[in-house]
């Protein structure tokens, strides 16, 4: 598995569509007395893919297509019901899920660094000394010390962003970061996710901004229904997704 | 689990014990005075009931019941910790192990300063400190263990069946009224019902590791150790178990 950051083969996910119903003491029981069969729904299915060191590798398809799901499975946030998936573990990885990256609403910007950048693998003092790089980059200013269920969404993904970025990852997961924040600190974020790219970290992008990914990325793949549709060079793979307004035919 | 995880519990403890002080008046001190006013209504209320001097009364029921509250707490705490995780879970690759350890490393903490109460209220109303005393750190490992093994049973049962909760509070409420913790296991007599009840109660030895030395001025005994080690070590290898069997459905759930 030399120069392989992620490995997939056949990988599946199904979400139970009643779960919120049975997380309940009553329904579980009811549904063992009854023996119901239960309604599921394929988030990804049957996935095999490889992704190798350096490559940035763009994740395209409609809403519910199983982008998110995806990065949720590289990450190891999710773990297939089939299917096996490498990960190679010597590798600093860091994910940027839903604009955020594991920050607890009632601790301040700073506890929140230090408990994720744990996490990510770095020490107290690492993060301790990338702290003024993170609030610069972040703007945050006197925010950087309040609870962060004070910020609005645009300084989470802020924060969130400086974090990820600021640790140097060698792996970085990217889900629609973009999706907020301002055109001033958009063009900062893809600034250094340039860098980033031209450091060497492999990066991982969900977006729904094609052109963005068509620019950034050595590799698009699209998926459909949790089913991968088309995996290759970013213009053909753009081009075809296009042409069938990101519906599998 | 990990060294990772487990430093992040650690980590997460003690911030959240900052959080959970930083906003009052009293800070921590309010885990001493907290139980300290518990325990003073409680000795006066049942020592009027059990006919016994308050004094004496008071020493036999905090021996007891302050490592109760500690159980009780952990429990409870570590009940909602993966389901109150999500935060994390959803986001981050983290052991599930780290955040029900964190709860209880919480409470474990806040345990330490109640201690402090048992032992003001000791010297304050028995004179006398004996060697027997010196047991008490295997008698708070007994509890710290079997807490920690309900603690991971009753936070994986919360994340699947969310009604749980009230189901284990009555347990627990009946494990506590029905244990010798409140009442003396001697005013039955030999061969009765309520006297055999209470030899299968496993709260029984549990509460025997601080009253014995703490109250009686004696060894706990061999039983007492046995059955509470093997209870504690049980229910952490049940509580490790369910969770590494399960944690893979966990996402669903939260």
């Amino acid at each position: 598995m030399q120069n392989v950051a992620f490995k997939l083969d056949n990988v599946s996910v199904c979400f139970r569509r009643n779960a919120v119903l049975l997380r309940s003491l009553k329904q579980g029981l009811s549904q063992m007395v009854h023996r119901r069969a239960e309604e599921e729904f394929r988030a990804l299915s049957n996935i095999s893919l490889e992704i190798r060191d350096g490559e940035h590798v763009g994740l395209i398809g409609r809403n519910g297509a199983g982008k998110s799901t995806l990065l949720r499975v590289l990450t190891r946030v999710i773990e297939p019901q089939t299917g096996s998936v490498y990960t190679n573990g010597f590798k600093h990885v860091v994910p940027l899920l839903e604009l955020g990256i594991g920050f607890h609403p009632d601790l301040s910007g700073r506890e929140n660094c230090f408990l994720a950048g744990h996490l990510m693998g770095y020490s107290r003092s690492e993060i301790e000394q990338k702290i003024p790089d993170i609030i610069r980059f972040s703007e945050l200013g006197d925010f950087f010390d309040q609870a962060v269920k004070t910020y609005s969404s645009g300084m989470y993904a802020r924060l969130a962003f400086a974090l990820a970025t600021d640790v140097m990852p060698e792996v970085l997961l990217v889900d629609e970061v973009f999706g907020v924040g301002d055109e001033f600190f958009i063009r900062k974020c893809v600034v250094r996710m340039q860098r980033l790219m031209s450091a060497g970290t492999t990066t991982v992008l969900v977006s729904h901004n094609i052109d963005f990914l068509v620019r950034q990325c050595t590799r698009l793949i699209w998926l459909d229904d949790g089913k991968l549709v088309m995996d290759g060079e970013p213009h053909d793979v753009a081009l075809e997704y296009r042409q069938q307004n990101g519906k599998a035919a | 689990m990990n060294a990772l995880a487990l430093q992040f519990a650690w980590m997460y403890a003690l911030s959240q014990l900052k959080l959970k002080y930083r906003y009052t008046f009293l800070g921590v001190f309010w885990n001493l005075i907290e139980p300290a006013l518990f325990l003073a209504v409680l000795s006066i209320v049942f020592s009027i009931i059990n006919k016994m001097d308050i004094a004496d009364y008071a020493v036999f029921l905090f021996a007891a019941l302050v490592p109760w509250r500690y159980f009780e707490k952990v429990v409870n705490a570590c009940m909602e910790s993966i389901v109150g995780g999500d935060w994390l879970l959803k986001k981050l690759p983290v052991s599930p192990f780290s955040l029900p350890v964190s709860r209880w490393m919480q409470a474990t903490i806040e345990f330490s300063f109640s201690l402090a109460v048992v032992f003001a209220f000791y010297a304050l109303f028995k004179p006398t400190w004996t060697s027997h005393l010196l047991v008490l750190p295997f008698a708070i490992l007994a509890w710290s263990v079997a807490s920690l093994g309900a603690g991971l049973i009753a936070a994986v049962l919360f994340t699947f069946f969310r009604d749980v909760k009230p189901l284990v509070q009555l347990v627990l409420m009946l494990l506590f009224f029905s244990s010798p913790i409140l009442f003396r296991p001697d005013i039955f007599a030999e061969h009765t019902l309520q006297a055999t009840l209470l030899q299968w109660h496993p709260l029984t030895y549990f509460a025997a590791l601080f009253q014995k030395p703490i109250y009686f001025s004696a060894w706990p005994s061999l039983t007492d150790w046995c059955i509470t080690t093997a209870i504690g070590v049980g229910a952490v290898a049940g509580g490790y178990v369910l969770v590494q069997s399960t944690k893979k459905h966990f996402y669903f759930y939260l």
